[in-house]
């Protein structure tokens, strides 16, 4: 695939470096994709759709992950923003190429936990792809509460896709085991990662060698 | 992380001593006192210049 995809620029040399390593090493390094689980409700269902998310990812070559569940990082509230940062979630977040956010919809809107975790990190964002799955026990799989996170994710700096994955009527979809009831998931799935991977692997690539000025 | 620049004003990346890509501006507006007298007065606010190692993909950052 790589060779296919560089093999036009193989005799191609710029600035003295030989142009087709440096693109294939750039390539080939893994991306790292975290899942991070946007509620800390007991009994959240959005728990098994993470999981399924990360299960999928995990699956894709060339890609790491990681569940990053906001109910177990030690974030104060007596303060926000980057003051508090906690420096495992800014490590994972400043290692990170892409992020997925699962969030159920809590009366139209997302947790106020998982705002005060996303504040308290900024540039450790910037230029990155973020992937929305929204879950709902209604009929309506988040999609408001995905419309919400939108603006919150462009002043962070992160760059939206356009695949969300919705999970509606979540009580229907995953047995309380956890286990998967409607497959028509995966294929959503599936498409929803495929853009995100290739938004994260165009962004590493503007990050890393194009240039602002 | 990577602090140190370059006669050009290129940040270096501290992992793989390359100079590291500037592909950001973020205009940050503060309360803070400190950061004040940083302020740009025409946007408001500071910019702070987002770098990325193209070796390791390392970030820094710094006041413009």
């Amino acid at each position: 695939m790589l060779s296919a995809v560089f093999s036009k620029h193989s005799d191609a040399q710029i600035q003295g470096r030989n142009f087709t390593e440096e693109k294939v090493m750039e390539a080939s390094r893994t991306l790292f994709i975290p899942v991070i689980l946007g509620t800390a409700r007991m009994g959240r269902m959005s728990l098994h759709a993470a999981e399924l998310v990360a299960g999928e990812l995990g699956k894709c070559e060339g890609v790491a992950t990681d569940l990053i569940d906001i109910a177990k990082l030690p974030l104060p509230t007596n303060d926000a923003g980057e003051a508090i940062k906690q420096p495992d979630f800014s490590t994972k977040v400043s290692k990170a190429d892409a992020l997925v956010v699962v969030s159920p919809e809590y009366n139209h809107g997302y947790s106020g936990l998982l705002k005060h975790v996303l504040d308290s990190c900024l540039k450790e964002y910037i230029h990155k792809a973020v992937g929305i799955v929204g879950v709902s026990a209604g009929p309506f799989g988040g999609t408001r509460v995905i419309q919400n996170l939108l603006p919150v994710m462009r002043e962070l700096g992160l760059v939206t896709i356009f695949w969300d994955v919705n999970f509606s009527s979540v009580r229907k979809v995953f047995a309380d085991d956890g286990k998967l009831l409607d497959e028509s998931y995966i294929r959503r799935i599936d498409k929803f990662l495929k853009e995100l991977i290739w938004m994260a692997k165009t962004l590493r690539h503007g990050r890393e060698q194009v240039s602002l000025d | 992380m990577a602090d140190l620049a370059t006669n050009n004003n290129k940040m270096i990346c501290q992992r793989c001593g390359v100079e590291m890509n500037h592909h950001c501006d973020k205009l940050v507006y503060t309360t803070d006192p400190e950061e004040a007298g940083g302020r740009d007065p025409s946007l408001g606010g500071f910019i702070e210049e987002i770098h990325t190692c193209p070796e390791c993909g390392a970030a820094a950052s710094r006041h413009a």
